[in-house]
């Protein structure tokens, strides 16, 4: 990664976002970045890292809309040791660690507005103190925030300062969705077809025909190039195209910004971390946390819901399905039983 | 006028533009433009040190205003900026910390920002002698 993840695209608007990085890379100015969910505003950030001359130094990264607005303050500033009950030790912040590299501000618009008072005070002193401590430490940080908030929009409802905003954007990056730059989609196809393909034991997708191209583009693609990932890797699991693009819903053709689209058919495997360690929505308790354990559960979760997936798109053909899955016709039937996967009850 | 003092003007309004081309260009400045802060700074790294000012407004696309000041004062230390900020827009106090030269608010005398510019660049060009 000498230069960061590859920024795909041919578009005008990716050329100018190339262009741009290049040229503001070296300054060190606060920078936002905008554009809705799964635009690749993560990878601009990254790639302004990596070209500029705090590459090597520490990228850290705070999501804002992760925490809840205690633990986010002493997450960003860190603690004293005795600064509230329970600051057993003292702790470092994520505006230390940075030191000297990059503070990448994701969902900046969901900070709580006291903590945005706060965050201003830090970007116009270039000081910062830890809770429960008297004394304030310089920083050197470069600080670059992402949003797929409209925080003009935010600013007139109250809920994000002017004058916090005016002092972050003094560069502004804008990724247009993807469904306003169809030019990208081949490539980025191509991009993704080559990555799987040599990531999933060289098993192949097929390029898709120019129908297929077409209705791709027609598509809204509410989740932008983070589902059309999602989609080549179904699409990798079926080896067919057809059956995925008929589960697009193509009638959710507007803009709902931050919502992400789930196919209204078939249940798909849905990897996210809380899917996988997570049962019923409840985190395993500290003392039962294991490595090992949740290795295998995420392995036998996976497992479980590719199988069932293929099982439920062939109709329950056990044949075509262990075909598909490349698994033996035998090892299909024991993995049903061992996993528990049910026939649907009609 | 004895020198053709030269100049980048960035705005990104058309008619803003427009307006301070035809004056300034009247005036026999030799007058480059730029409708936002990235083609303005192409502009600069392309024809180098060889601005006499600049002129910017503050709230753009891409580069601000504040992002130009800084940058400029950083790699083009010799180029004179001068910022101009809109109505209702509080980051005047940005721009006179990114060092601007000078930051006026809109509306515009026309005639007054030229004899603040001429003013500017010889008092600069007196320290130089
Ligand atoms: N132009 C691109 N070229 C290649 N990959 C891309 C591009 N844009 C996005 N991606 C990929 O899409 C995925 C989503 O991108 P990223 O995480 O940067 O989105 P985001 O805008 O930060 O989304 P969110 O708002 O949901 O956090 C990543 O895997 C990223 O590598
Ligand atoms: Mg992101």
């Amino acid at each position: 990664m000498q230069n960061g993840p590859p920024i795909i695209g041919v578009s005008p608007a990716i050329e100018r976002i190339r262009d741009l990085i290049n040229h503001v890379a070296d300054t060190g100015l606060n920078i936002v970045i905008s554009g809705e969910t799964g635009v690749g505003k993560e990878v601009i950030a990254q790639n302004l890292y990596q070209k500029s001359p705090r590459r090597g130094k520490p990228f850290v990264k705070v999501n804002c809309a992760a925490l809840p607005e205690g633990l986010l303050e002493s997450e960003l500033y860190g603690y004293e040791r005795g600064a509230f009950t329970g600051a057993e030790q003292k702790r470092k912040g994520k505006f230390e660690l940075a030191n000297g590299g990059v503070l990448f501000l994701d969902e900046i618009g969901d900070m709580p507005i006291l903590l945005q008072s706060k965050l201003l005070h830090v970007l116009q002193s270039g000081e910062f103190a830890p809770l429960g401590s008297e004394k304030e430490f310089k920083t050197d940080t470069w600080l670059i925030a992402a949003t797929n908030h409209d925080l003009e929009d935010e600013i007139k409802k109250q809920k994000f300062r002017e004058d916090l905003y005016y002092r972050l954007n003094i560069i502004k990056f804008y990724i247009p969705p993807l469904r306003e730059r169809i030019e990208d989609i081949p490539h980025l196809i191509n991009y993704y077809i080559e990555m799987y393909t040599s990531q999933y034991n060289n098993r192949s997708i097929l390029q898709p025909n120019s129908r297929i191209l077409q209705k791709l583009s027609d598509y809204h693609w509410p989740g932008n190039v983070r589902e059309l990932q999602n989609v080549l890797k179904r699409v990798l699991v079926l080896g067919t195209w057809d059956e995925i693009i008929g589960e697009l819903d193509y009638n959710s053709n507007r803009s709902t910004n931050t919502v992400s689209h789930e196919p209204n058919q078939a249940k798909t495997p849905q990897f996210t971390p809380q899917s996988l360690f997570f049962e019923n929505g409840r985190a395993p308790s500290l003392e039962s946390f294991s490595l090992k354990e949740i290795k295998k559960t995420a392995l036998d979760k996976i497992e479980k819901e590719a199988i069932a997936y293929v099982l439920e798109k062939t109709g329950w053909n056990r044949s075509r399905a262990s075909k598909i899955l490349k698994i033996s016709y035998k090892t299909l039937l024991y993995k049903i039983s061992d996993l528990g996967i049910q026939p649907p009850l009609t | 006028m004895q020198k053709k003092y030269k100049i980048l003007i960035i705005d990104d309004s058309e008619e803003i533009l427009k307006t301070y081309k035809k004056f300034f260009n009247k005036k026999k400045y030799l007058v480059s433009t730029a409708s936002n802060g990235l083609d303005g700074l192409k502009i600069l790294q392309t024809e180098q040190n060889d601005f006499d000012l600049i002129i910017t407004d503050i709230v753009m696309p891409n580069i601000s205003g504040v992002g130009i000041i800084s940058i400029v004062k950083k790699k083009f230390p010799n180029i004179l900026v001068i910022a101009i900020t809109g109505w209702g827009e509080h980051p005047e106090l940005l721009a006179s910390e990114a060092e601007a030269d000078l930051v006026l608010e809109k509306p515009i005398d026309l005639m007054e920002l030229e004899k603040r510019m001429v003013n500017l660049i010889q008092s600069k060009t007196d320290q130089h002698l």
